[in-house]
């Protein structure tokens, strides 16, 4: 089938989608989660790298809406997103569940464009252990690429 | 029986829906990394399938898989299948209680009854004949009831079908199955594995995407055929105790037990 020639206008009424796919039951035995994450987003289009390791690159825009949630490998293994550090300035993520269940996601609007990429942290909490899994290499918010918006 | 095999596929439907094409746009894991599965997270999944033979070559285990499709960017599977509808349910007992409480305030405000017409929402139809998904109201990805179809949470991909040379070889049996498990919406693909002919075999899936479109001032969800690939390696072991790592035969138990 051709492509589409008319692509609808990009407006952020969906979020910009960040999942972490989590192998719980191994880094439960291995003790940490760098072999065990793998980190997607929805903004492939605009340009994200990284897809599958825990140093995706997100590109992102000011004033889009981002989301992080998670899906465990294993879905009798409880995990969840624990926390996220990053420069207030640019982001402000705060914890949220789903209406009616108790299955985390946290969610931020990008406060300004970014010119380099910018790294952040993030935490989970697994099975049932106390302390949080935190992964060694850090994703990264990235301001939008020229190049990658010619492509599309 | 060894454990079964999940095999696990997130599709970016987005990308997918935008280009036609599942190429680059899958990513599959298994749980059989640890025995030696390679690709975990990406497009080339080989998964692993170890069986075991006795000593005359007859196949001493069967090994089961089974698939589950996710969407990436939409509720995750962990939120229970039939929360959308839990959730609209939930929003409508709420629209309605509002507007029974405006007749009796008596007056109603602009801003009341915008409200109430967000909350109300919009339904997609599902086309003639089609079938998977159920006339509801969209919601958006955190479960909130929206109007716009820009905002819509991505129904489940729907596998329609596995084939390929895995199948045709008969290397592996696949079928579709109804479980009382409401996560996976009560259907899953399995399939059982002939483990005698150690090698690789790749196999088709065919997936079913939805995509939302807008005619005669309608919302219907048109679907979407498409098709992504992976591989099986299968491999096959002489059967041995797992207690002795030697060959079958009695466990190593003295014959009487320990006392105490």
């Amino acid at each position: 089938m051709p492509p589409k020639t008319k692509q609808p206008e990009r407006r952020p009424s969906r979020p910009v989608t960040i999942t972490a796919v989590i192998d719980p039951v191994a880094a439960l035995a291995s003790e940490n989660l760098d072999d065990s994450l793998y980190l997607y987003d929805t903004n492939k289009a605009a340009g994200s790298t990284g897809f599958g390791t825990p140093e995706l690159h997100s590109r992102v825009t000011k004033g889009d809406t981002l989301l992080w949630n998670v899906i465990p490998l294993e879905c009798e293994t409880y995990a969840a997103i624990t926390d996220i550090e990053i420069d207030p300035r640019v982001a402000e993520p705060t914890r949220k569940v789903y209406p009616g269940t108790d299955i985390v996601f946290w969610t931020a609007e990008v406060k300004q464009d970014l010119t380099e990429p910018l790294r952040y942290r993030i935490s989970f909490l697994l099975g049932t252990v106390t302390t949080p899994f935190t992964p060694t290499a850090r994703p990264a918010l990235a301001g939008p690429a020229d190049q990658a918006r010619e492509g599309r | 029986m060894a454990q079964q095999h999940g095999i696990i596929v997130l599709f970016d439907v987005e990308n997918a829906l935008r280009t036609r094409s599942l190429a680059g746009n899958t990513y599959w894991f298994d749980n059989m990394k640890l025995f030696g599965s390679t690709g975990e997270g990406t497009e080339h999944l080989v998964t692993i399938v170890p069986g075991t033979h006795f000593m005359d070559g007859s196949q001493a285990t069967e090994q089961v898989l089974n698939w589950l499709p996710a969407a990436l960017g939409a509720i995750p599977p962990t939120v229970p299948r039939n929360y959308l509808a839990e959730q609209e349910r939930a929003d409508d007992r709420r629209t309605l209680d509002q507007l029974a409480s405006l007749n009796a305030d008596g007056g109603v405000s602009d801003t009341d009854l915008k409200r109430l017409q967000k909350r109300v929402g919009k339904r997609a139809r599902k086309p003639a004949g089609g079938r998977g998904l159920t006339a509801a109201k969209l919601l958006d990805v955190t479960g909130k009831t929206t109007s716009s179809a820009g905002a819509y949470n991505y129904p489940a991909p729907v596998i329609t079908d596995i084939t390929g040379p895995a199948v045709t070889e008969k290397i592996m049996y696949p079928a579709q199955y109804g479980s009382p498990d409401m996560i996976y919406d009560g259907w899953y693909w399995a399939a059982t594995v002939d483990t005698s002919r150690p090698g690789e075999y790749p196999y088709t899936m065919h997936v079913q995407l939805h995509e939302l479109i807008e005619q005669n001032d309608e919302m219907i969800w048109e679907s979407v055929d498409l098709t992504c690939e992976s591989t099986l390696k299968i491999t096959t072991d002489p059967k041995r105790n797992g207690f002795t790592g030697a060959g079958l035969g009695l466990l190593p138990l003295p014959a009487v037990p320990a006392t105490g």
